[in-house]
């Protein structure tokens, strides 16, 4: 059977932005943005959270990992539910669905990154943090300006990996109706029926591309 | 603030009561059909990818990076509107077919596009993600094992057998419980072909009545507890690493 | 019994071996010593070819190894007994598993003569109450002792040594060399890599000494000690035996 692959084509701009003339952002573009909001996010967060658990190693680590392991025992998907259904609930008025996957996504690799970030910084030798100290610098300046960034740069590739993560798992925005790009290519489908094999290759094949660049850059950081 | 207010007769009761167990019972069965197409998958994948030949090898490498490098949910999507679809004629139409032996207790049908493409989808993507966990734990174990085997007369495939494997699959159990963890929660994903699961059984509820918060509330639960349960069991049947320690140092210059 | 004639090993572009001739008769103890990275590793490995020759041969019983493959290859390694530096016990198996699995998968023997074996021969090497402990449980020179009584169990007919008591604290070194010297006296052909000159002076027939992957020196304990004849050879035996000298790698 041969494979016909027009009905990408003619799609070609509604799978790669969405209706942008419209001013209804969505497709791969979409995808891209979400995960990179959601990256920063988690990584302000995931890191702010590892310092707490540093500096405060009796309860608020113990809560911290707590809490990470409730978020790591639920599927994803129903993270992204109480976002959706919690934020609005408590805040009143809604939020942009995409805005509240953002924060799902946030919400859930932050505790990965914390994690890691925590490992990295218990990593370090502790004469690095004696050095800091005896040389004046308060316990918060040692943190800042002597452990994080020893601590961070060797986590670069981990994160370039948590990104592409990231970008795979957006595509569970179906669930509250976003428009990124499995969404639309499942709406493509659903119109035309009769190319299903095409149009998942096809976007498939935009998440390998993606994706792959991404490890291949995490793997040349970290041989370097 | 908008109030909130719980009414949780409206899930644990009547209809949606019945639903959820069914979705208890549905997701059950997939992890477990899952469960054992993942454990085959990783069996070969990784029984390529320790070959002594390249050529055996590159298959198994293009495998995992294809799964490894694309959004579980569009895997799923494309094995039940695409793959299903390559079947032959006769099959699909005996998949469609009626099959009463085919009836999982508690009224799950097995073999249907649903049941049957989620299981595939979850087992071949959790697979390959078990096969690379154990690959790790292989390279982790200290190479003068893999010496001592050879010297003592082992060949390649008895020495991974009794000396190589049990310790990396002892390294690996931690992560490779993870991922048949991860396998349970990702078939919240086959909510998005119809798969009826808690997860779509959830959503049932919550355009049923619109008890969203205390439907969600139910679903988390259930899929911490049942987590936890497989978790301890999976922990206890594994291979124990309390009374071991990594093999030799490795051998300097 | 071995015989190395104009051994050569490459690792790439590096000349680790540079034409050995050695010849060693049946029951001889021969004691190979050198600085560390002379290359004395690599040649007992090149003896049941852990590593692969470059050029040359190694005639082992008259065959020669460097045209062994597969199946001739496994059979002569069962024939040569390897003692590692790091013990390599295997961490997921009990002293005598250790011993007896290679005896039921490698030499088909059945579980309970395998397991009578072991138990001789932990025996020998004076642990007979730790059969049923885990490397992870035994002090290191106990690990090297059920190490060299996992090599005894397949009877070889060559036992090679490297640094068997390199990795040891200084007070466990001992049990070892009372195993060893056990041995050299039972008539088993032994290549022994190893820094402890009380053991080479005492039991061995022939002393070898190696820097940079040639044989410098090759003789009896008693000239070898006595009367060094390259200026190297003198030069390590005074390291060795002044007494500043501490750690031997
Ligand atoms: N696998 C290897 N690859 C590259 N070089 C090696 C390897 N093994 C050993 N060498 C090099 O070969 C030389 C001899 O090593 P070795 O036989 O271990 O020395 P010794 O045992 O005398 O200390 C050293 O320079 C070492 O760096
Ligand atoms: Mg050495």
């Amino acid at each position: 059977m041969g494979l016909d692959f027009t009905v990408v084509v003619r799609n070609l701009d509604y799978l790669l932005w969405g209706r942008l003339a419209e001013g209804e952002l969505g497709g791969l573009l979409l995808t891209v943005i979400m995960a990179v909001s959601a990256g920063a996010l988690s990584l302000l967060l995931g890191i702010t959270l590892a310092v707490i658990a540093w500096r405060y190693a009796a309860i608020p680590r113990k809560l911290l990992f707590l809490w990470a392991e409730l978020i790591r025992g639920v599927p994803l998907i129903f993270v992204i539910f109480w976002l959706y259904f919690l934020v609005p609930a408590l805040f009143g008025g809604g939020i942009p669905n995409a805005l509240s996957v953002i924060l799902a996504l946030a919400w859930f690799s932050s505790a990965a990154i914390m994690h890691s970030v925590l490992a990295g910084l218990q990593a370090l030798p502790c004469s690095q943090y004696e050095a800091g100290i005896a040389s004046g610098f308060t316990e918060f300046q040692v943190l800042r300006w002597i452990l994080l960034p020893q601590a961070l740069k060797n986590l670069i590739p981990s994160f370039v990996g948590l990104f592409a993560s990231l970008i795979k798992d957006t595509s569970l925005a179906f669930i509250v109706n976003v428009p990124e790009l499995t969404m639309v290519a499942s709406q493509v489908n659903s119109r035309t029926q009769l190319f299903p094999t095409e149009i998942f290759l096809s976007i498939a094949a935009l998440y390998f591309i993606l994706c792959s660049v991404l490890s291949l850059i995490a793997r040349s950081i970290s041989n370097r | 603030m908008g109030g909130l207010t719980f009414d949780w007769i409206g899930v644990l009761g009547g209809a949606p009561l019945e639903w959820l167990e069914l979705g208890v019972l549905t997701t059950l069965y997939v992890t477990f059909a899952g469960f054992l197409v993942a454990t085959l998958i990783a069996i070969v994948l990784l029984g390529l990818r320790i070959s002594e030949k390249q050529i055996i090898q590159w298959p198994a490498i293009t495998v995992v990076a294809v799964f490894r490098n694309t959004p579980l949910l569009v895997q799923i999507l494309f094995w039940y509107f695409a793959g299903f679809g390559l079947l032959p004629a006769d099959w699909r139409a005996w998949i469609n077919d009626d099959h009463s032996w085919a009836m999982l207790p508690g009224g799950v049908g097995l073999l249907t596009p649903e049941f049957l493409a989620a299981t595939w989808g979850l087992g071949v993507f959790s697979g390959v993600f078990i096969a690379e966990e154990i690959r790790a734990g292989l390279m982790a174990v200290a190479p003068g094992q893999r010496e001592a085997a050879l010297a003592q007369g082992f060949g390649h495939w008895r020495c991974l057998g009794y000396i190589l494997l049990p310790q990396a699959l002892a390294n690996a159990w931690q992560p490779v419980v993870g991922q048949y963890l991860n396998l349970m929660k990702l078939s919240s994903l086959a909510a998005a072909i119809g798969l009826a699961e808690i997860t779509y059984q959830v959503r049932q509820i919550e355009s049923y009545n619109s008890h969203a918060l205390e439907a969600f509330a139910v679903g988390t639960l259930l899929y911490l507890a049942i987590g936890m349960v497989m978790g301890q069991i999976l922990l206890r049947c594994g291979p124990r690493s309390g009374t071991m320690i990594r093999g030799g140092i490795r051998r300097g210059p | 019994m071995i015989e190395f004639r104009d051994v050569h090993k490459f690792y790439d572009k590096l000349h680790v071996i540079r034409g050995i001739d050695l010849s060693i008769t049946k029951g001889e103890v021969v004691v190979i010593c050198g600085p560390s990275g002379s290359g004395k590793s690599t040649l007992i490995r090149l003896v049941n070819q852990l590593e692969i020759l470059s050029r040359g041969d190694i005639l082992v019983d008259g065959q020669s190894v460097a045209s062994l493959r597969s199946r001739s290859l496994r059979q002569l390694r069962t024939q040569i007994g390897f003692v590692f530096q790091q013990f390599n016990l295997y961490p997921h198996l009990t002293a005598e598993q250790n011993i007896t699995l290679a005896l039921r998968k490698v030499l088909s023997i059945t579980p309970k003569d395998a397991t009578l074996r072991a138990v001789e021969l932990l025996e020998r090497v004076g642990l007979a109450d730790k059969r049923q402990a885990y490397p992870a449980q035994l002090s290191g020179g106990q690990q090297q002792r059920v190490a060299i009584a996992r090599t005894l169990a397949m009877r070889p007919k060559i036992l090679l040594f490297d640094e068997p008591t390199s990795a040891l604290d200084p007070e466990m070194i001992g049990e070892v060399l009372t195993v060893m010297r056990d041995l050299a006296t039972s008539g088993i052909t032994m290549l022994v890599v190893t820094h402890e000159m009380g053991f080479a002076r005492e039991l061995a027939d022939l002393v070898v000494f190696i820097d940079q992957g040639v044989i410098l020196e090759n003789a009896k304990p008693s000239d070898f000690f006595l009367s060094p004849q390259h200026p190297r050879t003198r030069q390590f035996l005074r390291q060795l035996l002044s007494p500043l000298h501490t750690a031997n790698d």
